[in-house]
């Protein structure tokens, strides 16, 4: 931690990567402590690799079928890509309009709660049915999944501004329509980011769903293939590219926040105390 | 700006009968509330928060509000910034309503807390109002204004840092800049001082007397603080609950030009006194 109260971009870059080694260094580590122990025991104890194979035989698989891989990857990534994009729009949308008109937010909000205590997993089947194998179904399945942390964030923004700053713009005769789009918007950024992360999480469990009710592509069909032939490697193997495109997916929503709000406070998850 | 400024200065210095303390005041009424009452629906009761309020502000006075918490001071200055309409009576700003007031952006606010923008840099912020209440000002025309008026709250060179690298004395100077860049009749603050220590709130009251020299608004001031009141006010309400009302008017007649040793002054003593007592006073007879 460094005491001076600069920022993440003030920093140089030398000292931004040393940094960055020394944070990940104790996740590395445990990560790899793992995996040699992984291996181990399945050399040990003979697992047959159909029931978990060992890390050898994962990176093997996703060697030989990297063609095929990244083919799905590439599926996949944009069902997410899309049904995020309008996950973030529908959920901003909600939340200004749940804001804006008063009565018809009365009337909107606890249908949207109820609405999100359906369990998405069981609509697929019904997008699939309505709208057939195609792209459709899995961003319409995103949507429902993850548009709800970015409405919920949202008018947790909207609503946590300090009324004296309404006050002041109202003593200057500022419409509410201005005061949305000047003060209240802008302050519900850090918020809007933060329901946008937890989004793009969702989205690519969306995505894997709405492949595994039904598609002729993507890593949820290429897993699913693979357990009708029992090909576990290969199911690793498209885990493992489903991670890192969610991963990746996860940075650059992070740094979009680093960029578009920087004046927010930084999140670190695991603090030092005292 | 700057002959204007010495011109204040000359007569202020050359002689401080040149500008006559109060109560004598022949300006003509600013802000004028002629039995004011404020209802607040409180699940579904009404409660008065607010009664008979009968004050006459004069134009360029500088006029303070005290009194205990849950007086109604703060919902009065509410009232006269158009931001709460009197249930019953009339309230005048410059002979307009308050409303018709805010439309001709005679109003400039200030509150306890700063309420900055965090995402717009110091002169920014001071232009921001600005740039609201007039959408066809050129923004190099605002900042212009913003900037002089960022001067004149003596913040010279923090045009650049952003509100979480400035001090709370500082970020209260901006939001001050801010209110003057609307260039206001009529200067209304809410405790302004109240979150600031007491060596920066002494700083603070005397830059905020030194503006009020140099540009005549006519300032309302809502106050915890005695020291506060008599130092800055040409005249304090002191306010008393049980209905919320204005128990006293008490005119200060501590000379001008006012600096440091006004605090030594046996007319401060005795004016501090005198709203102590009715302070407390106002206390005793509280309605538990």
């Amino acid at each position: 931690m460094t005491d001076a109260p600069m920022s993440w971009a003030e920093q140089p870059s030398t000292a931004r990567f040393r940094k960055g080694v020394s944070d990940a260094a104790p996740a590395l580590g445990l990560s790899a402590a793992v995996i040699v122990f992984w291996e181990l025991v399945i050399r040990l104890f003979g697992v047959p690799s159909f029931v978990l194979p060992a890390p050898t035989a994962v990176v093997a698989s996703l060697a030989a079928n990297w063609r095929a891989l990244a083919v799905a990857a590439e599926a996949t990534a944009i069902e997410v890509l899309f049904g995020f994009v309008l996950s973030g729009i529908v959920g901003i949308a909600v939340a200004i309009v749940i804001v804006r008109f008063e009565r018809f937010g009365r009337a909107v909000y606890p249908l949207i709660v109820l609405f999100q205590n359906v369990p998405k997993v069981a609509l697929a089947p019904i997008f699939i049915l309505w709208f057939g194998y195609d792209l459709a179904p899995k961003i319409l399945l995103i949507v429902v999944i993850a548009f709800f942390p970015v409405a919920i964030d949202m008018l947790a923004g909207l609503q946590s501004v300090d009324p004296s700053f309404v006050s002041l713009m109202r003593s200057v005769g500022a419409s509410r329509g201005k005061i949305m789009l000047r003060v209240r918007i802008p302050h519900s950024l850090p918020h809007l980011m933060a329901g946008l992360k937890v989004a793009i999480t969702f989205s690519v469990i969306g995505a894997i769903v709405g492949e595994f009710a039904g598609a002729n592509q993507g890593l949820g069909y290429v897993i699913q293939f693979a357990s009708t032939q029992l090909d576990t490697p290969l199911i690793f193997a498209a885990l493992i590219v489903v991670s890192v495109l969610g991963l990746a997916f996860y940075y650059v929503v992070e740094f979009a926040e680093r960029w578009l709000v920087p004046w927010a406070p930084k999140f670190d998850p695991v603090q030092a105390a005292g | 700006m700057n002959a204007r400024v010495m011109n204040v200065k000359v007569a202020g210095t050359a002689g401080s009968d040149s500008r006559p303390a109060a109560p004598v005041d022949p300006a003509p009424p600013h802000i004028a509330a002629r039995g004011v009452a404020v209802d607040f629906r409180i699940e579904e009761r009404r409660q008065r928060v607010l009664n008979d309020i009968n004050l006459i502000v004069p134009k360029g006075s500088f006029v303070s509000l005290i009194g205990p918490s849950g007086c109604g001071k703060s919902t009065l200055l509410k009232v006269m910034a158009g931001l709460i309409a009197p249930s019953e009576g009339d309230m005048r700003v410059a002979g307009l309503s308050p409303q018709e007031a805010v439309k001709a952006r005679l109003i400039g606010l200030v509150f306890q807390e700063a309420t900055l923008l965090p995402w717009k840099n110091a002169l920014e912020n001071a232009a921001f109002l600005l740039m609201t209440a007039d959408e066809t000002i050129k923004r190099r025309e605002a900042f212009e204004r913003a900037a002089a008026m960022l001067r004149l709250v003596g913040l010279d060179d923090a045009d650049k840092k952003m509100p979480s690298q400035l001090s709370g004395g500082m970020r209260q100077r901006v939001a001050i800049a801010r209110a003057l860049a609307l260039n206001p009749e009529v200067l209304l603050m809410d405790e302004p001082f109240g979150a600031l220590d007491a060596i920066t709130r002494e700083e603070m009251s005397e830059c905020l007397l030194d503006i009020w020299e140099r540009t005549g608004k006519t300032v309302v001031l809502v106050t915890h603080s005695i020291d506060e009141a008599v130092f800055l006010s040409r005249e304090v309400h002191v306010m008393g609950t049980g209905p919320a009302r204005i128990i006293e008017t008490l005119p200060i007649s501590l000379p001008h030009p006012r600096t440091e040793d006004s605090y030594a002054d046996p007319a401060f003593a005795a004016a501090e006194n005198r709203l102590r007592g009715l302070l407390i006073e106002s206390h005793r007879r509280r309605r538990p």
